[in-house]
């Protein structure tokens, strides 16, 4: 080594240091921006609802606090009640019918036959679009007097619907509305699940001697776990946050045939000025989604095998 | 236990290749038969098409004089073993074993008996409980063997089982293969690249390349009599040494035609005028002085690699290489001159160096012919 | 329902290749056959072609509907096929209503959100996924943990922070507080984890700052995280009504699901002036799933994988 080429591998040295030392510097530097906004936006909010909602608000003039005032209102609240319960139905209703649905269109849908790129395009569309892009298309579809469902079911003899209308099929149709536009959600889960699964284990599986149900119980089914538990557990979560689709179809109604717990939040927030209580309920809210994750997942532990 | 045929049995596949072209081969009941070839030469399709997993394009395959074409493979009573094993990643070990008598409703007690039996046999008693991922490489082939076997089947198919295992367990696996077979005698058809393994393992071995079957026949055989220039250089490590020659009239000699290729010279009956190429394997080239009598060859040695009680060398005589289709890869030519690259097998007290120039002698009787065109071997 | 998303983790292929899943061996063949060309009809046509009709249908229903005029739309039975096309329908909507401030909006909206997730969201993700800085995995936790909570635990406190910075009724209040996401974060740190560390060690021996290594070297490796971050962010924002409701009461000031709603609250019986402000707020979206529909796919599909 000549002496310049060592000089300039010592500068070397020192910069390489120098770069290394300020990593936590450059490192912050670059976090910043995301993690101020996500700061400000997401974890200061979440501390704040908190203390919200001990809190009585109207979001115009100052908050003044009333301890546990709120949380023991909701036990008396009727409404309230009525809320969790549609949420508790249409989630009991949304979830099994949407994945177990994806379930089998993805199957019939993970083979080459003729038009099958057509096929899956028809089944993605809808998840693109918006809720009330949805929603307004559905409003048309199912009204009572000029849609196209209430016709060709009268051609067959029956109804006339009121669907969202009714009260006692309201939450049913949003219900049917909602399916409509997630199953392709579930299907690209699906889909991309089932493509990977080895086929050589299917074959093997063959040559055992699996037949149809046998193969899919024993081996595609346990295979799809890890996919089923994420669908279930992100279902969920989204079921218990309904709201666009019925402030749209049905402000809650008719009657308080469709409140559940956002819209409810929503109203007593923004229209009736009771934010401090609204906070309460969206931390129960979250309590409960909390929970319920927690439940699934734990129950998918024990069920769900994960390929390492 | 059945016998397996294949009656002109050809695969193809769109775009016009053919993974397999029309194969005849009949395996006896019972056979241990490896299909041998480098990747590609439609040994691992011919596999597939006795398990029912790829249907023919031509031809009729027969298990145990049944045509079984349009039959499933769940119907044709074989069982496999995959290259990479393919076990139920999300069954118990015990589980993967009995997957295959449980589907086909085999009754509890004689489901339980069988897996016991089989887990005996192959020491996998203790990883009864387990999930593969728990399982060592050589473990989960056992089990994989033992799944397959469990079901006591009338064909044993395996596609390359050893090529996952490190050197050491393959040697080991290899002979535990063949202890197994020996005692459960089921017919197997065994596919593998590695020629080691079928000279060791095989009753007959099939080599194939390009879909074709180059030669069928007990491994011995196959080594000291290859029919064509791609089995004598696909069969045997270090492979044969090829070299370029002329065979011509020689009226005035013991024997009518003398070869020369390079330095080499000899005579032989019966061969007819033309290109030939000229092989002798490694083993067979003796190092010597001036009390070789016969066919003998200056050997410059470039290379050496010592394996113990024997010495690999490297090095080149006069002449012209030529190939025999089943190289790897391009040979790397070592110079431009026109030598050739010749292994021979010394022992290693002879210490062989590198730079050194030797005389090696050959035995006639073992210098190998072969037709330059068409690679037939030339036999008197 | 107002969507959360979820991490995600690897990248699938989702080429269609091997075949798996159920058996369906009524031709006799295994589920790894590749036979050549394709099965010109399959028993399974049969369960595709309902599902495909009713995923269409509502679709094809609200464009026909579009094109009619209003006492057609009255008809009963309802009309399939318009005897007369009023394709009208369409600049009725935009002098009847400020549709197309509400488009504008919209676009400004989503596009500089999603250029300041691809901004915000490399940057951050860059230096969660190779530079080690004080206090680094504590903070990752908890951008992960915000991803668990549901909108609407922070929406009021949001909105309150908004409108005390005087944003309530300005797009700014719809752009800034979503212009990172942890979605974003997790997804371009998950794969930059996947490129060769040894490319940005190697530019930075040789004298390149961290910031040129992100956006020579990274960025430019990164396409198709950044495409599939970008389409998901887009479909989201387009998509989204909960906060535009509560934050924006001015029609001129909405994005265009607030405004398809309010538009829908007056124009409530002329259902084709509604179907065509419908079809017209769809095409963005459509336009873009058609040219990047495998970053969707794959958006969708990641989060599915997650371990």
């Amino acid at each position: 080594m000549t002496a310049a080429s060592a000089a300039a591998s010592r500068k070397r040295g020192r910069r390489i240091r120098r770069i290394l030392q300020s990593d936590h510097l450059s490192g912050w530097a670059f976090a910043f921006p995301a993690v101020f906004l996500i700061f400000v936006f997401g974890i200061v909010p979440l501390i704040w609802s908190a203390l919200l909602s001990f809190q009585q608000t109207n979001l115009i003039s100052p908050p003044h606090w009333i301890g546990l005032a709120n949380f023991r209102a909701l036990s008396h609240d009727q409404l309230f009640r009525q809320s969790v319960a549609h949420s508790l139905v249409y989630t009991a209703l949304f979830v099994p019918i949407s994945v177990a649905g994806g379930l089998f269109t993805a199957i019939a849908l993970n083979r080459k036959i003729r038009g099958v790129r057509f096929y899956r395009t028809a089944v993605f569309v809808p998840v693109i679009l918006s809720t009330i892009a949805t929603a307004i298309m559905f409003l048309w579809l199912l009204d009572p007097n000029f849609g196209l469902v209430n016709f060709l079911l009268g051609e067959i003899g029956l109804g006339p619907y009121g669907f969202f209308d009714s009260a006692t099929g309201a939450l049913y149709s949003i219900v049917g509305m909602t399916v409509w536009g997630w199953l392709g959600f579930d299907v690209i889960v699906y889909l991309a699940a089932l493509q990977g699964i080895p086929p050589t284990l299917v074959e093997a599986a063959e040559i055992d001697g699996a037949r149809t149900w046998g193969m899919f119980r024993n081996i595609t089914l346990p295979l799809l776990g890890p996919a089923t538990l994420f669908l279930v557990v992100w279902s969920s979560i989204n079921a218990l946050q309904l709201f666009d689709e019925v402030y749209f179809l049905t402000k809650g109604g008719p009657g308080t045939a469709t409140y559940v717990v956002v819209y409810y939040l929503y109203s007593l927030a923004f229209n009736q000025g009771v934010a401090g209580y609204a906070a309460a309920i969206a931390y129960v809210l979250l309590v409960a989604i909390l929970s319920l994750t927690l439940v699934q997942l734990w129950v998918g532990k024990r069920l769900v095998y994960y390929a390492s | 236990m059945a016998e397996v045929a294949f009656e002109n049995v050809s695969k193809e596949f769109p775009g016009g290749t053919f993974a397999v072209d029309d194969l005849t081969l009949s395996i006896g009941d019972g056979e241990f038969l490896i299909l041998v070839g480098p990747s590609g030469c439609g040994k691992t399709t011919a596999l597939r098409l006795i398990a029912g997993l790829e249907k023919p394009t031509a031809g009729t395959i027969r298990i145990g004089a049944e045509a079984v074409n349009g039959v499933s493979p769940r119907d044709r009573d074989i069982a496999m073993v995959f290259q990479n094993y393919a076990l139920y990643p999300h069954m118990t070990v015990q589980k993967n074993l009995a997957f295959g008598l449980r589907e086909r409703r085999t009754p509890r007690r004689e489901t339980d008996r069988r897996v016991r039996e089989i887990s005996a046999i192959l020491s996998l008693d203790e990883l009864l409980k387990r999930r593969p991922a728990q399982l060592s490489g050589g473990q989960r082939q056992r089990v994989a063997m033992g799944r397959a076997l469990v079901r006591e089947p009338k064909v044993f198919l395996l596609d390359e089982p050893l090529s996952n295992l490190d050197a050491k367990l393959r040697v080991q696996m290899r002979a535990e293969l063949k202890r197994l077979h020996r005692r459960l005698g089921i017919t197997t058809v065994y596919v593998t690249h590695d020629q080691v393994e079928a000279m060791t393992l095989a009753d007959r071995i099939v080599v194939m390349s390009g879909g074709k079957a180059l030669q069928i026949g007990a491994p011995q055989e196959v080594f000291s009599r290859p029919a064509n220039l791609f089995v004598a250089g696909f069969i045997g490590s270090p492979a044969m040494n090829l070299l370029r020659g002329r065979a011509a009239p020689a009226p005035d000699g013991i024997w009518e035609t003398k070869i020369t290729a390079g330095q080499l010279c000899f005579e032989r009956a019966g061969v007819p005028g033309g290109e030939v190429v000229v092989g002798i394997r490694p083993e067979s080239l003796v190092p010597g002085g001036a009390e070789l009598t016969g066919p003998s060859l200056d050997l410059e040695i470039e290379l050496v690699e010592p394996l113990g009680e024997l010495a690999l060398v490297h090095g080149t005589v006069a002449g012209t290489a030529a190939r025999s289709g089943a190289e790897e890869e391009e040979a790397i030519l070592l110079d431009e001159t026109s030598r050739a690259p010749v292994t021979a097998l010394f022992s290693a007290s002879l210490q062989p160096r590198s730079g050194d120039r030797v005389q090696v002698g050959v035995d006639p009787a073992r210098i190998y012919l072969f037709d330059a065109a068409t690679g037939e071997a030339i036999r008197p | 329902m107002t969507g959360s998303t979820v991490p995600a983790s690897r990248v699938p292929s989702l080429a269609t290749g091997a075949k798996a899943g159920a058996e369906r061996g009524r031709r006799g063949g295994s589920a790894s056959q590749r036979e050549p060309g394709q099965f010109l009809f399959s028993p399974w046509h049969l369960v595709l072609i309902p599902i495909a009709i009713a995923m269409l249908v509502p679709m094809v229903w609200m464009l026909a509907t579009s094109l009619e005029t209003l006492n057609e739309t009255r008809h009963f039975p309802p009309i399939i096929l318009p005897h007369t096309l009023r394709p009208a329908n369409y600049s009725d909507v935009l002098t009847q209503a400020p549709f197309a401030r509400w488009f504008v909006n919209t676009m400004i909206v989503t596009v500089v959100t999603v250029a300041g997730n691809l901004l915000f969201c490399s940057l951050a993700g860059y230096a969660f996924a190779r530079i080690k800085f004080f206090g680094r995995e504590v903070v990752f936790v908890l951008i992960l943990a915000t991803l668990m909570i549901p909108f609407q635990v922070v929406m009021i406190p949001t909105f309150i922070i908004v409108k005390d910075l005087g944003m309530i009724n300005t797009l700014y209040a719809l752009i800034v507080p979503n212009l990172a996401g942890a979605f974003g974060i997790f997804l371009l740190r998950q794969f930059f984890r996947t490129l060769p560390v040894e490319l940005e060690e190697a530019a930075r021996i040789d004298g390149a700052s961290r910031l040129s290594v992100l956006f020579k070297i990274v960025l430019p490796l990164s396409g198709p995280a950044l495409a599939t971050l970008a389409v998901i962010t887009f479909l989201w924002t387009w998509n989204d009504f909960l906060w535009p409701l509560i934050t924006i009461y001015t029609p001129n000031n909405m994005t265009l699901q607030l405004g398809l709603a309010t538009f829908e609250g007056t124009h409530q019986t002329s259902f084709n002036l509604l179907m065509a402000a419908n079809v017209m707020s769809m095409l963005p979206v459509l336009l873009l799933f058609f040219l990047a529909q495998r970053y969707f796919i794959r958006g969708i599909a990641t989060s599915g994988l997650k371990g």
